[in-house]
């Protein structure tokens, strides 16, 4: 791109002002408030457009500086240039109310469309901030811009790209991400729905154990009615019952069988040999009354009636205590739950109803049932309680889920590779970079510096053919040099067109011989230079080097 | 001596069934259930033998007086039972106290014992799980006593941590039929004589395939058995191949007819496989909509020719990046990674 004509409207200082521009070098030259930074203001104006900002930082920014002084409103310019052989023509008007641009091209006025793009196709693609990046240098600005090194990682993707669209690095890793973000989501919904299902199980859990809790207080008010009627009971019928019913109700707790003071087995034996002696008493006085002895038969006939009927009695009681005994030893019967007083509650066997007390022992009775019934209503609580909290403790992880995992590891493998591609990709546009920038700044300082290296943390040293040098510990004009050659190289490497190269006294810190240097390699580039500055040497030296 | 052999019915669970029939799945395991009760009754079999597993978890004493009745209603054939690993024996189980209709006959020991059923010149061996997990093989030092002419092992577990069972042992172990429960698939593991009776309905997702008894009968010829399919739905496993040409519609199309293929009244788990158009996603969940479908799972992946791509991208960042995954097998996290890439890649031009 060779820029031609500017033709400034209202810019500025400047009003209906022409500048005219020809191809290779050039040296603008002016005193102080000339207005060179305005002109290459203008440039950049033309290029990109002006955009008013907002807020209290508009009051500084460019548009406000170059606002006219006279008459605001009309705040307009146009330039002309040539590209890939054909001729444009650019006008822009920037008042905020007016605000229009038109670009047609002067060979066949054909009308093109800033806002379909076909500026930025012109300009190959190039932003505001690669622009000020590379080829323009303004005052005290010599330092290439974040941009720069952004700008160079996507070239690095695209390095010799074949022409179908280029890979933007941070497009391709913001998708990776925003696809990271919604499989997260997915998951956290997954795992929600399965939270809601077990929450249903744990609500039905608390609601049975709320019914558990109530039955357990109702059984003990029953259970202390049913004390209190014993109680009452056991003052009005003696104390023989009441002990017996003690020794019924507790035993098999703790108590050993064999220490309890009468055991069942015991009293068969006994009513065993009472039953057998009396029957040896009947038979002895049977014998004595057939063989006609003295001595009357019949207080040995009585004696062994009493004594029979004596162990009858003690068998009977035997039989009936074994039997009971046997009903606890079996297992299965007895309880071991985990709470005592559900044990000895369900031991305590149903008052039976001995020859029908009254009223009294129907209560009795009729609260025993009760209990029972909410023993039995209370286990069925609690085992259907358990079922539930294994069956929450059973949930498995789904295969929609896991599915989800894994896409999410992939997600993550692909952004780290991702990056592990751009950055060997990187080095590969570095070693680009790092090697024309050697020979830009080789050019410019006469040989003094071989090597100019950029590394990964970007970072600039140079090799003077000893040792490596960091760029911080040279003098002023040198590291001027070093990133006028790091933006020229830059340029090469990421500009598809070649650019107009503005120079906006930047060469303040150069000597003479490096200065001499510098211009003479720029004239042989090609390209068209502008330089603005407020000495006279450029001018002279321009003159004697390129135009001997 | 004619008997029937169920294992693993899990009363009680409520299996995942898809969105038709997951409401009323719970009650399809007791409508089986009480089916093969039928069963015995109508054959008239001698023996029911229920391998362990009987309830998914602990019985509650309402679903124990279910069972009983309709245990009560056979006339003429005596159920021999043992509890798995699911319906193990805990310290309050009902199991414990419960009080059996006369022709039952649980073998509720910790240790092998066995019942003596001399009119069916019988004897059935067996234990139950008093604890969830087992992890000694108690089975392999048993041996049939010789009681009568007939002896019978119902025997449940066979894996690491439910009684690990070595099958020549059990085989040299002298019974004439093994009755085995716990595993779901139904098999034989000794042709007519150990055999897995399989879930009597499926209860889990991965349950695949047809489920019912064994019917069998032993006479001094030796043991006859026959599987015979009685549940009411299966679970279906599906690939569905997917290519270049398919869109979500197109899929959701396919899998129904696949579906009424395989029959409607089945509950499915859809995988995509295959290759789609690398423009074309699928959304699961949609593509479930069309049937009784648990789950489709997507596993295809972009149609991009990895191998063109490279070429034509040698020297850029995309080429690079195929380059990373150089050798990555089609299937594996990477190479969903390198999918992944290549279309964030491509979509950012």
């Amino acid at each position: 791109m060779v820029i031609t004509e500017l033709y400034i409207k209202n810019f500025g200082k400047f009003k209906e002002q022409y500048i005219y521009l020809k191809d290779g070098i050039q040296v603008i030259s002016g005193e102080n408030e000339f207005g060179k930074s305005t002109i290459h203001a203008f440039i950049r104006a033309m290029l990109f457009g002006l955009e008013r900002g907002r807020g209290r930082a508009a009051a500084k920014d460019v548009f406000s500086r170059y606002e006219p002084w006279e008459n605001p409103g009309y705040y307009a310019g146009a330039m002309r240039f040539s590209c890939g052989g054909r001729n444009f023509r650019l006008e822009r008007n920037f008042a905020r109310a007016v605000r229009s641009v038109s670009l047609v091209c002067e060979d066949d006025g054909e009308e093109l469309s800033v806002e379909q793009g076909d500026l930025d196709m012109l300009l190959g693609g190039m932003s505001q901030g690669l622009f000020d990046s590379t080829v323009s240098v303004g005052q005290l600005q010599a330092e290439p811009g974040q941009e720069l090194y952004e700008t160079l990682e996507n070239r690095a993707a695209n390095y010799f790209e074949s022409g179908s669209g280029e890979i933007d690095i941070a497009s391709a890793m913001q998708s990776l991400r925003e696809k990271q973000r919604n499989t997260e989501k997915a998951i956290r919904e997954e795992e929600a729905k399965q939270e809601t299902e077990r929450e249903k199980l744990r609500s039905e859990c608390m609601y049975l154990e709320r019914d558990m809790q109530a039955l357990q207080s109702e059984y003990d008010e029953k259970q202390m009615q049913l004390e209190e009627l014993r109680s009452r009971e056991d003052s009005a019928s003696g104390k023989e019952y009441a002990d017996e019913e003690w020794r019924v109700s507790y035993r098999g707790e703790d108590q050993p069988e064999e220490e309890s003071a009468v055991s069942g087995k015991g009293l068969i034996r006994m009513g065993i040999v009472g039953g057998l002696a009396g029957a040896a008493g009947f038979l002895w006085s049977f014998f004595l009354s057939r063989t006609g002895q003295p001595v009357s038969s019949t207080p040995f006939a009585v004696i062994a009636a009493v004594i029979s009927v004596a162990g009858i009695v003690l068998l009977l009681a035997g039989i009936v205590l074994h039997v009971r005994e046997r009903r606890r030893e079996r297992p299965g019967v007895q309880e071991r739950s985990s709470k005592q007083e559900w044990n000895s509650m369900q031991e305590r066997p149903g008052v039976q109803g001995q020859d029908g007390q009254g009223a009294a022992r129907d209560a009795q009775r009729r609260l025993q049932g009760e209990l029972d019934h909410i023993r039995s209503v209370w286990k069925e609580k609690e085992i259907r309680c358990g079922n539930l909290k294994e069956q929450s403790e059973d949930y498995e992880i789904s295969e929609t889920r896991k599915m989800l995992l894994r896409k999410q590891k992939a997600l993550i493998l692909a952004e780290e590779t991702l990056k592990k591609a751009a950055r060997e990709m990187g080095d590969q546009t570095a070693r680009l970079m790092n090697r024309r920038a050697s020979e830009i700044f080789a050019d410019i300082t006469g040989g003094a510096y071989q090597l100019l290296r950029i590394d990964a943390d970007r970072h600039l040293s140079v090799w003077d053919g000893v040792r490596s040098i960091p760029a911080e510990r040279l003098s002023r004009g040198t590291i001027e040099q070093i990133y006028m050659a790091v933006r020229l190289a830059a340029a090469d490497v990421l500009l598809e067109e070649p650019m107009p190269v503005i120079l906006d006294d930047v060469f303040a810190f150069y000597d003479d011989k490096r200065l001499e240097a510098a211009l003479k390699w720029l004239s042989g580039q090609g390209k068209q230079v502008i330089i603005f500055t407020c000495h006279k040497r450029e001018e002279e030296i321009v003159k004697r080097v390129v135009y001997s | 001596m004619r008997f029937i052999h169920i294992a693993d019915v899990h009363l009680g669970a409520e299996p995942d069934a898809g969105p038709l029939y997951s409401g009323r799945r719970a009650q399809e395991l007791w409508d089986t259930f009480e089916y093969v009760i039928r069963v015995c009754e109508e054959e008239q079999a001698d023996l029911l033998l229920i391998a362990g597993d009987l309830f998914h978890r602990q019985p509650l004493l309402r679903e124990l007086k279910e069972v009983d009745h309709l245990f009560s209603t056979l006339s003429h054939t005596k159920v021999v039972l043992v509890a798995g690993n699911h319906d193990y024996i805990r310290r309050d189980s009902y199991y414990r106290t419960f009080q059996w209709s006369g022709n039952v006959c649980p073998l509720f020991g910790e240790t092998a014992e066995y019942i003596d059923l001399p009119e069916l010149r019988t004897a059935v061996y067996g234990l139950s799980y008093h604890r969830r997990e087992i992890r000694e093989p108690l089975y392999d030092r048993l041996a049939a006593g010789g009681v009568e002419p007939v002896e019978i092992l119902v025997a449940h577990g066979g894996d690491e941590k439910h009684i690990p069972m070595d099958i020549r042992k059990l085989s040299a172990a002298g019974f004439d039929y093994i009755a085995l429960g716990h595993i779901h698939k139904p098999q034989a593991v000794e042709k007519n004589r150990i055999i897995y009776a399989g879930a009597l309905e499926p209860v889990d997702r991965n349950d695949t395939g047809p489920h019912g008894y064994i019917r069998g009968e032993i006479t001094p010829q030796g043991v006859r058995t026959q599987w015979i399919p009685c549940a009411c739905r299966e679970y279906i496993h599906l690939d569905l191949a997917v290519d270049r040409t398919d869109t979500e519609t197109s899929i959701r199309e396919k899998t129904r007819k696949i579906i009424s293929e395989n029959g409607n009244e089945n509950i499915y788990k859809i995988t995509l496989k295959g290759k789609r158009d690398a423009d074309i996603s699928f959304n699961t969940k949609r593509i479930a909509d069309v049937g009784n479908i648990l789950e489709v799972i997507d596993e295809t992946s972009p149609a991009y020719d990895m191998r063109r791509l490279y070429e034509d991208n040698r020297d850029n960042l995309l080429g690079q990046y195929i380059r990373c995954f150089d050798g990555c097998a089609e299937g594996s996290v990477e190479y969903e990674a390198l999918c992944e890439g290549v279309d964030a890649i491509l979509g950012s031009r």
